[in-house]
């Protein structure tokens, strides 16, 4: 069964790369842009899905990545690789700086905590001159979605990589038991403070690499679509819906919400985000678990697993 | 036995927003010995047992632990030193199996415990059979019912290889057939070398398992001794059952 | 003197920011859910406010009780129908369902309403008094004496009266309040009727004092989080009272950092708070 699943990963993997060599430039663009918000969901199953903190301020990273990258490329004339470790270090670096603190709360208020977090390093770095302030920065402009595509394709695949190694590590048991009781993990000897924020500053790496591919691309950023807030809802949207704590779960949740999203806008452009707010309501009452536990779901119980979700959480 | 008490405790207290809960309690625990805690319900029991494995932070006194200072330790510091506790309301993780939950402890036990998952999962499949959850190893967690989600309680403690043993009332609710066989476990337990701390309301068990026997009543230590010793006590009798009327 | 025209404006503004709070802090409080939606249902009344008035002609002040009537039985069916159904599932269902709900709100108002700014404008709404040398806009002051009347309001039902005492006992302990007789899908729907309700009146509020437009929701509900965290969930004096806390800070802040940090006050002051406070007065996650 694991040979089979591996060798389809394999030539999904292939056929997506091969994406760019059908010439069309739309669908090329979509990709980039699916594949870095697959990205950005990954990356929270670690910390949110994995570990259970539900964060909602996981854009901060992304715009560290975008700007990092930014101002090291503009700034400084450094070359990209450089900027998108600036921007990798920045991020981390707020992981660990504002994890330690925020990471002592749970629920909903680390939730909370996360969300104003993220505004306010937003509206600092809006400000900042070496950032361009609030009119932002212009990169040097190079057309190259191809790379761009294959960069994106990458660094999923090694996000997804990394998910599935801390899923079967020592490392994966420790989060996972800090997410289903924190204290009995606490009492057993799982060193909570360090894996938190292991877990938050892991996130943080791979979501601001995503910044950093997503600056170069787009060439004009601004601090209002950097830090854009729905961002964070997005992620975790498309992580729960997938299948949060699995390993390809979240992936699939994103590329199946960007789908369906892209379709709409195409069909019924101005109701689309409407319908798409629909599906999200729709999805949290039936498939609470995500798409992961609604694919089991189905296959032992049928149909009658939707109704069961409702008859188990209502009041 | 001259070796030191392998626990130390020192007038310790524990305030909640200026209720006493913990007040300026001191015992001993020798190695390898069963010493039981008994007290009336709100006696502060389970307070004691959190501010010995670290989940509580005393506001007073002083723990040692084989000699040394565990005060200012975390619980998993403390865990990993040896100490290991059951919850009184189980705390299983809900969504894994039986055997995981264990494997857990094995994962992060005794000096940071087993190095893999396969050799955690290894030493939890023997704690199951240890205590007769063999059966449900790959089940999970949250479909046991109350005397297995007991025994998985247990399996997990002692999953960490533990020197000490805090037990929070692993009886409560167990039918005779049951308690007798986990008295049989707790004496295997103590065989292999592991000193136990174990709060219980089963009196048949304590005075099958006690070596001494500690009251504790409103957050006081009210008697220590021998099991027949503190049964006879006055004060004891006092506590549970009310003063007598003249 | 600007400086306390300065602060005297934070205070009226204050205030309605705290109504606009006392909802969402309701329902949290009582139903664990923290209703991202929360700002669509203050936009939502503001624009049926705005209907009411240049519509049927009915004044202002005068419709927000039809405006909350009809919010609380928008957020009464929504309870019973929709969120009911998920409430006992993981904290993050309820929020990504609101979330979910914010979205179709908006767009749905977008379609509706279409985007355009609108403002509530009685022909009284530009007049001011003028105490001291401070100017204080009248309209403006109602909206301040709403706040605390609606809160007091509040603080009576939940306190005075028998139904109160269930929504707290609900809040506190569901079985034991089920055990003696509390119908939880009921009081839920009135509940979060009530929590609607107070939105709505805060959105009428807000539409004669600044403006209407579909997005409007999104900052007042990011606004109306930070107030119920530090203003609790239990007194409605203390959101009203956390609402003037933050409309002060934000005045301050625009006032001597610029406007765009008036916001980074806000969730500062949130984080610091939940960061710092100590842990007993945290519901347990």
């Amino acid at each position: 069964m694991r040979l089979v699943v591996v060798i389809l990963l394999v030539v999904a993997a292939g056929l997506l790369a091969a994406v760019p060599l059908l010439g069309d430039a739309v669908l090329v663009q979509y990709g980039i842009n699916a594949l870095l918000v697959a990205t950005l969901a990954q990356s929270w199953n670690i910390i949110g899905g994995f570990a259970g903190y539900p964060s909602f301020g996981n854009s901060v990273f992304f715009g560290l990545g975008i700007y990092g990258t930014a101002i090291a490329m503009t700034q400084f004339g450094l070359p990209f690789g450089v900027g998108l470790c600036l921007g990798a270090a920045l991020a981390v670096l707020c992981a660990l700086l504002f994890g330690l603190p925020v990471l002592r709360l749970r629920g909903h208020y680390f939730a909370i905590a996360t969300l104003g977090l993220s505004f306010a390093v937003a509206a600092v770095i809006s400000n900042l001159e070496i950032a361009g302030a609030n009119i932002g920065l212009i990169l040097p402009l190079i057309r190259a979605d191809g790379m761009f595509y294959e960069l994106a394709l990458g660094l999923l695949v090694a996000c997804v990589l990394c998910v599935y190694a801390i899923s079967r590590s020592r490392f994966g048991m420790g989060l996972i038991a800090i997410r289903e009781d924190e204290d009995a993990a606490a009492s057993m000897g799982v060193n909570t403070t360090l894996y938190k924020t292991a877990a938050l500053m892991i996130a943080a790496f791979f979501t601001s690499i995503a910044g950093g591919i997503h600056a170069y691309w787009i060439t004009f950023i601004d601090p209002a679509s950097s830090f854009d807030p729905t961002l964070n809802v997005r992620m975790v949207i498309m992580a729960m819906f997938g299948g949060p704590g699995t390993v390809l779960g979240p992936v699939f949740g994103a590329l199946v919400l960007s789908a369906i999203y892209e379709m709409l806008a195409s069909w019924i452009s101005t109701a689309a985000a409407l319908l798409f707010g629909l599906v999200i309501v729709i999805a949290v009452i039936f498939m609470p678990r995500g798409l992961a536990d609604l694919a089991v779901g189905l296959r032992r119980h049928g149909p009658g697993y939707l109704l069961q979700n409702i008859r188990r959480h209502r009041i | 036995m001259s070796a030191a008490p392998i626990l130390e405790v020192r007038d310790l207290t524990k305030r909640f927003q200026g209720l006493i809960s913990i007040n300026r309690v001191s015992f001993a625990i020798e190695e390898g010995e069963i010493l039981a805690l008994i007290g009336p319900n709100g006696a502060g029991k389970t307070t004691l047992v959190n501010l010995i494995s670290g989940t509580l932070a005393a506001n007073e006194g002083e723990i040692r632990f084989q000699g040394a200072h565990i005060g200012g330790l975390p619980p998993f510091r403390r865990a990993r030193l040896g100490i290991a506790r059951t919850f009184q309301v189980m705390k299983p993780f809900p969504s894994l199996t039986a055997l995981d939950n264990v494997a857990v402890g094995a994962l992060f036990g005794l000096q940071g415990g087993a190095r893999t998952r396969a050799a955690a999962r290894e030493q939890a499949r023997q704690l199951l059979a240890f205590t007769g959850l063999a059966a449900r190893a790959e089940q999970d967690a949250v479909a046991l019912g109350g005397p297995d989600r007991k025994r998985l309680e247990l399996a997990k403690a002692l999953a960490l290889r533990p020197k000490l043993l805090l037990l929070d009332e692993v009886m409560a609710g167990l039918n005779a057939v049951e308690i007798e066989e986990v008295v049989e476990v707790i004496k295997q337990i103590r065989d292999s070398g592991v000193t136990i701390l174990i709060i219980e309301h089963v009196m048949k068990a304590v005075r099958q398992l006690a070596d001494r026997v500690l009251v504790l009543h409103h957050g006081e230590l009210i008697a220590q001794g021998s099991t027949d010793s503190v049964f006879k006590d006055p004060k004891v009798v006092e506590a549970y059952l009310g003063k007598r009327r003249a | 003197m600007l400086l306390a025209q300065i602060i005297v404006n934070g205070i009226l503004l204050g205030g309605l920011y705290g109504l606009m709070a006392l909802g969402m802090a309701l329902v949290w409080g009582v139903l664990n859910i923290v209703n991202l939606a929360h700002g669509a249902f203050v936009m939502l009344g503001g624009y049926a406010v705005y209907f009411l008035f240049t519509g049927a002609g009915i004044d202002p002040f005068l419709a927000l009780p039809i405006a909350m009537a009809i919010m609380f039985a928008f957020g009464y069916l929504l309870q019973l129908i929709v969120l009911n159904q998920i409430i006992r599932s993981a904290q993050l269902n309820t929020l990504l369902i609101t979330f979910g709900l914010d979205v179709v709100l908006t767009y749905l108002a977008q379609l509706l309403f279409s985007a355009d700014f609108r403002t509530i404008s009685p022909s009284y709404a530009g007049a001011n008094i003028t105490v001291l040398g401070i100017t204080i806009p009248l309209a403006r002051l109602a909206a301040f004496g709403i706040a605390w009347l609606l809160a007091a309001i509040l603080w009576f039902i939940l306190n005075r009266l028998a139904f109160g005492r269930s929504i707290r006992a609900t809040a506190q302990n569901l079985i034991a309040a089920r055990l003696y007789g509390v119908n939880p899908r009921q009081l839920y729907a009135v509940t979060f009727g009530i929590g609607a309700a107070l939105a709505g009146a805060a959105g009428g509020l807000y539409g004669i004092v600044s403006h209407l437009s579909p997005y409007v929701g999104a900052p007042l509900t990011a606004k109306a989080f930070v107030i119920a965290v530090i203003g609790g969930l239990d007194n409605p004096l203390s959101v009203i009272l956390a609402g003037l806390v933050i409309g002060i800070a934000e005045s301050l802040a625009a006032l001597y950092f610029g406007p765009t940090y008036a916001n980074v006050i806000s969730f500062g002051l949130l984080v610091a708070i939940l960061v710092l406070r100590p842990a007993r007065s945290l519901r347990a996650a």
